[in-house]
């Protein structure tokens, strides 16, 4: 696949131009995994897909999610200042249980002591309100995310151009969400510990600077090792996830094609390469669990290493005056608020880290690179091919090799051959869909690429209808077209029938015959503005009688037609044929053809006898 | 008992962990009596300290301090190991579920795919290709993962429980505030999960209705690149989107609600349990030691919620391992171990009979196709064809009759030399190996592996079947990775078509697999057919005149039953056999 680097093409969607050069610049090793990641989800739609992940403007995972954050800069504004509210226990909380001890119900002042401890319960009555719209707001950072997400995937894939199956695009609705899920999360815990971590450290200054030492600096310990471990673990989690992946879509082949392993007797093969992945997986899960069992180190030397440091620390703490409810005031705050708040981060980021890092690259790595439009006015529709050389890939065989062709203005040319001799290769360059490896190929004087979209027009052979009216769908190329050329359009098509039935209302594609899709494309096609228009097998599905008015009705239009014919008699009513056989190109009229190809002179003995 | 080989499946699955299991459950149980005992244990130990307090305030001096600190280490010590132990469980317990799970994981996953294979096309009367992966995978995790499921329940249940009998021994009421307390959680988590469910659903609408219309949308991938429209298309595919979004924050705004009204019912709890204790405490029958201890074993008591979840997931690892039971119910077909002597390909069938699901497929179906001859099968469709395609080459068994080839009963015939002999291709072939290549050779058997010797008959077969052309014209040629290939319809047929003409060493079996080949190129197989290929017997599902009018002899079918059998050209004269190709034509 050949790639042109379309800095025009992609401009809308990728935002500034100096975050592709961030990209570059902050991209590393995540990139790579997720090339190999992407295999097993873009299945059989993919080709080229490793060469497209460095294209310029493809925004990466960080500047996408660094976007999403800094989207409502006064969002973040809110949200701290609800997460300090949030944090209120957490601030409070060793304090006010060490004071209800000390001063209330160890100094026999019971009052006192149910008084602190009404202050810590409204301190967590104010938390819980402030988690709520903590929530709420992080919603509004997430919700926003997805959205972006939902369109990049959306406006991706119809950029690429390529047929999507079904399958692929659920795959990557359920990536969409898992990023979603995963976003959200990571902004949770890595708030929570932050604000969290503050607060502690004010609540045990406030209380008893003595202890900080005691507590903060194991915590830093902790987070320190878990910050180092991290890449292993997210190399691990990505490997897994990979793995389990791959795994699923081994087993899919294998249920898929269970007849055909029988009929070839290869089950003991097909055992052997679905039961590598099984074993893949499971190394891969073993590894998981090796990282994860030493993960809870850090824990164990952030959360608890504290508690056993105090009271370590206790006889010594003692001997400065701290009393017995500062010590359980300060187990309060490490217990109580750190730990918890320390397992989360470990957890999420841990988890949702990986898991967010490796949906993005999918979701931005996915769809291949948008298809360029080229924006020039060609001097009229005479087509000019030179030396045209086409091949898939530099391992190929050209599909076209050497292609000389003059299609005047006007003319009435039909393509002849057996399928895959590369009739719609040739289409697809004409239509500037594709560019040739060698030559040029030429509309008006313009290279096909670069010719203005509106100036030519392909039918491919799957007609395309969309859940519009009938109307709508007819002027989609030409918006604004008179009721009464659509009209005209109608009848000249023998679309009555269906403008009847649907009276207006909107269509559903999965309604209308396949015939009917090809009459609905024609018909669009022929009220388009298009000089150039090539029909590519677009009347497969019709029987020969509408067939032939179809293409009278092209004929009569203004401008150059290009048939890719589907049956012979598209050739007959041709003014020239160009007949491919895989071995050469040959040009002429109908009889000439009929003297010079025994190709052609057999489909036409065939199809009419 | 229904469940019982479930069970068993899980006990054996289970004992692939090895020791594994054992340091699982050894870590768990000492873990979880770590964790009881732990509240109790810096108990003492800050009250140790607010005893040298006590102490260091009344005599003051350094003697004392030192006798008092010395009584300090004991209890220190003992909460410093618990710790220690607790930690240490903890990572052994995570890795050792993690690697017995993956283990078990691994042996029962292996043996849902050997079995599926050893059945082979017979599976997917009983399971779709989708129920096998979903047991192959879900399926396969949720029952490895018993063992952790007991465990961790067991870890969660005996502090949890625990922590509410010790706080019933410091103070019965603060047990009796504990209990309800937790109800209370459970009632707010079980609205939340109702509202939840009726919220969620105008979300996925949403996101259906625009992945159906993305799908639609590339359908017509081709003609909107055409036409450069793919922003406007976009635009359309993404109109749900402000709904989607709106049904999101009101799922949000749900789960604010009810999960910050749980949230604050552990502090609340911990907060009443501190209260009362406090009183105590002030009245003398409690030390701040208990106090501290009774705050933890409150935050302990509320683990008993997630150990109940603990159950649902047992249960689910049980009809997981039932799932799982379903796919080794079905009896693989047993090969014989018979040689095949040497000869033409002759095949006959002897009164076959084939049923599905209480209907009848073939009835009574005699037929003798001589070696190295054509035959075409012709019908409606649902007379048949393809019942008798399937049971010729043994991907079924019939139900009553004999099928042999050159004398000998498919089922007496090994494995091996059955499917070197017999090649099949199919209207929709599904592709195996790495790269083109790898899938034309797939048929060849393992000793013939891609490469070498097989490279000349692969392409021999791939030019007979029309598909050496286009493979070539791929990016990578013959090496072109299977899905990076952009392949119609029509060139998978022909890949299939390759795939049975280099396997089959005596007879081929046709399903309907010319069918979306344009006129041209099905000509051209067909002179391949009664050309290069004519050594082999050929049978043939058509639908077209053409082919079997090629045919040495054809077979008419009708209901499941051979209505006649002769040459095209004779059967022509019979206007009911002329109207079998309009039917199937116009269709």
């Amino acid at each position: 696949m050949k790639l042109r680097a379309p800095a025009e093409a992609n401009a809308p969607l990728s935002g500034p131009p100096n975050e592709t050069a961030t990209e570059t610049a902050t991209e590393g090793a995540a990139e790579t995994a997720a090339e190999t990641a992407a295999s097993p989800v873009s299945g059989t739609a993919k080709s080229g897909g490793t060469a497209t992940a460095r294209l310029p403007g493809r925004p990466g995972v960080r500047s996408v999610v660094a976007r999403a954050l800094l989207r409502e800069p006064s969002r973040l504004l809110w949200l701290a200042c609800w997460s300090v509210a949030e944090a209120l226990p957490a601030l409070t909380g060793g304090y006010a249980i060490a004071r209800a001890v000390d001063d209330g119900f160890a100094a026999g002042r019971p009052g006192a002591g149910l008084m602190w401890l009404g202050v810590l319960a409204a301190a967590w009555g104010v938390a819980a309100v402030a988690a709520r719209q903590v929530l709420l707001l992080v919603a509004g950072i997430v919700e926003p995310f997805r959205d972006d997400l939902l369109e990049r995937v959306v406006t991706g894939a119809l950029r690429a151009g390529r047929g999507g199956d079904s399958a692929a695009v659920a795959r990557m609705n359920h990536q969409v969400e898992l990023a979603r899920d995963a976003f959200g999360a990571i902004i949770t815990v890595v708030r929570t510990f932050v604000f969290t971590l503050v607060s502690v450290a004010v609540g045990l200054t406030t209380l008893a600077p003595e202890v900080v030492p005691l507590v903060l600096a194991p915590v830093a310990l902790g987070l320190g090792l878990f910050l180092v471990s991290l890449p292993a673990l997210a190399r691990r989690q990505r490997e897994f996830i990979v793995a389990d992946e791959r795994t699923a879509a081994a087993v899919a082949a294998m249920a898929g094609g269970l007849r055909d392993v029988t009929a070839c007797g290869a089950e003991a093969r097909v055992a052997a390469s679905v039961g590598r992945e099984v074993s893949r997986q499971a190394r891969a899960a073993r590894a998981l669990a090796r990282v994860t069992a030493s993960r809870t180190l850090s824990l164990a030397v952030g959360a608890w290493l504290p508690v056993v440091l105090l009271l370590a620390g206790a006889p010594w703490l003692v001997r400065q005056g701290v009393t017995g409810g500062v010590i359980l005031g300060s187990l309060t705050y490490v217990m109580q608020s750190l730990a918890p708040a320390l397992g989360g981060l470990v957890q999420g980021l841990g988890v949702s880290g990986v898991r967010l890092a490796v949906t993005l690259e999918r979701i931005l790595h996915a769809p291949g690179p948008p298809v360029p439009h080229g924006d020039r006015e060609p001097g009229g529709a005479r087509l000019r091919l030179r030396g045209v050389r086409f091949a898939y890939g530099p391992g190929a065989e050209p599909v076209i090799d050497g292609l000389d062709l003059d299609v005047p203005e006007g003319d009435h040319l039909a393509v002849v051959g057996p399928s895959g001799i590369g009739k719609s290769t040739l289409a697809a360059l004409v239509a500037g869909l594709l560019t040739p490896d060698d030559g040029e190929v030429l509309v008006g004087g313009v290279p096909a690429a670069r010719v203005h979209p509106a100036a030519r027009a392909l039918i491919p052979q799957e007609a395309y209808v969309f859940p519009g009216t009938l109307t709508e769908n007819l002027t989609y190329l030409a918006p604004g077209t008179p009721p009464d050329r659509v009209d005209e359009a109608v009848a000249a098509f023998g679309l009555a029938e269906l403008a009847q039935r649907t009276a207006g209302g909107p269509l559903d594609p999965a309604e209308l015959s396949a015939g009917e899709r090809q009459l609905v494309a024609l018909a669009r096609t022929y009220l388009s503005p298009a000089r150039l228009v090539v029909l590519d097998e677009s009347t497969c599905h019709l029987d020969p009688a509408a067939e032939a008015r179809a293409e009278a009705a092209f004929a009569a239009r203004e401008g150059t037609v290009i048939v890719v014919a589907h049956r012979i008699s598209s050739a007959l009513r041709a003014r020239r044929v160009l007949v491919m056989d895989g071995t050469r190109v040959l040009l002429g009229t109908h009889e000439e053809m009929v003297a010079a190809s025994p190709l052609y002179a057999d489909l036409v003995g065939h199809w009419t006898g | 008992m229904r469940s019982r080989p479930a069970d068993l499946l899980i006990a054996q699955a289970v004992r692939r962990g090895g020791p594994w299991l054992a340091a699982l459950t050894a870590a768990a149980l000492l873990g979880a009596a770590a964790d009881l005992l732990l509240p109790a244990a810096l108990g003492r130990a800050v009250d140790a300290v607010v005893r040298t307090q006590a102490g260091a305030a009344a005599v003051a001096g350094a003697r004392t301090g030192a006798e008092a600190g010395s009584g300090l280490t004991g209890p220190l010590t003992t909460a410093a190991l618990l710790v220690a132990l607790v930690v240490a469980c903890d990572a052994l317990r995570v890795l050792a579920a993690g690697v017995s799970g993956a283990r078990a994981a691994q042996w029962l996953r292996s043996r849902v795919v050997a079995h599926t294979l050893s059945v082979g096309a017979g599976m997917t009367r009983h399971l779709t290709p989708g129920e096998i992966v979903t047991r192959a995978g879900v399926n396969v995790e949720e029952a490895g993962r018993t063992p952790e499921a007991v465990v961790t329940a067991a870890t969660l249940i005996v502090p949890a429980a625990g922590s509410v009998v010790a706080l019933a021994l410091i103070d019965p009421w603060l047990a009796v505030t504990l209990v309800a307390g937790l109800l209370l959680i459970v009632t707010v988590l079980r609205a939340f999960m109702r509202r939840t469910t009726a919220a969620s659903g105008g979300y996925q609408q949403a996101q259906g209705e625009i992945a159906g219309m993305l799908v639609g949308a590339l359908a017509g991938a081709r003609t909107i690149t055409a036409a450069g429209t793919e922003d406007r298309e976009a635009a359309r595919v993404l109109a749900p989107l402000p709904r989607l979004r709106a049904h999101g924050l009101a799922l949000w705004r749900l789960q604010a609600r009810a999960g910050v009204q749980a949230a604050v019912v552990v502090p609340l709890l911990e907060i009443a349990v501190l209260a009362v204790g406090g009183l105590r405490l002030s009245a003398g029958g409690l030390t701040v030691g208990e106090l501290l201890a009774a705050a933890r074993y409150v935050v302990l008591g509320a683990g008993l919620g997630s150990a109940l979840g603990y159950a649902a997931r047992i249960a689910r690892a049980r009809s997981a391992a039932q799932r799982l039971e379903q796919v080794f119910a079905v009896p693989p077909p047993a090969y014989g171990d018979r040689p095949l002597p040497p000869g033409p390909g002759t095949l006959e069938l002897r009164d076959v009979t084939v049923r599905a699901d209480g209907v009848r497929l073939l009835s009574d179906v005699s037929l003798v196709v001589p070696g190295g001859t054509c035959t075409a099968v012709v019908g409606r469709s649902g007379s048949g064809k393809s019942s008798l395609a399937a049971v010729a080459g043994r991907l079924a068994d019939p139900e009553r009759g004999t099928v042999l080839l050159d004398g000998v009963p498919l089922r007496e015939i090994g494995r091996e030399p059955l499917r070197r002999a017999i090649g099949y291709a199919f209207e929709r072939p599904a592709l195996f190996g790495e790269t083109l290549g790898e899938a034309v050779a797939f048929g060849l058997g393992a000793r013939d592996a891609p490469g070498g010797r097989s490279g000349h008959a692969v392409r021999v077969a791939a030019a007979a079947a029309r598909a050496d052309a286009f493979i070539r014209r791929l990016p990578l040629g013959y090496a072109t990775p299977v899905g990076d290939a952009p392949m119609s319809g029509g060139e998978i047929q022909r890949v299939g078509l390759a795939r049975a003409f280099a396997q089959a060493g005596r007879l081929l079996i046709l399903d309907d697999a010319m069918s979306s080949l344009d006129t041209v190129t099905e000509r051209q197989v067909g002179r391949a057919l009664t050309g290069s290929l004519s050594d082999r017997t050929r049978l043939v599902v058509a639908h077209r005149v053409t082919t079997a009018a090629q045919a040495d002899q054809v077979v008419w079918l009708e209901n499941g039953r051979v209505r006649a059998t002769g040459t095209h050209d004779r059967l022509w004269d019979d206007p009911g056999y002329r109207a079998v190709f309009r039917a199937e034509e116009a269709s």
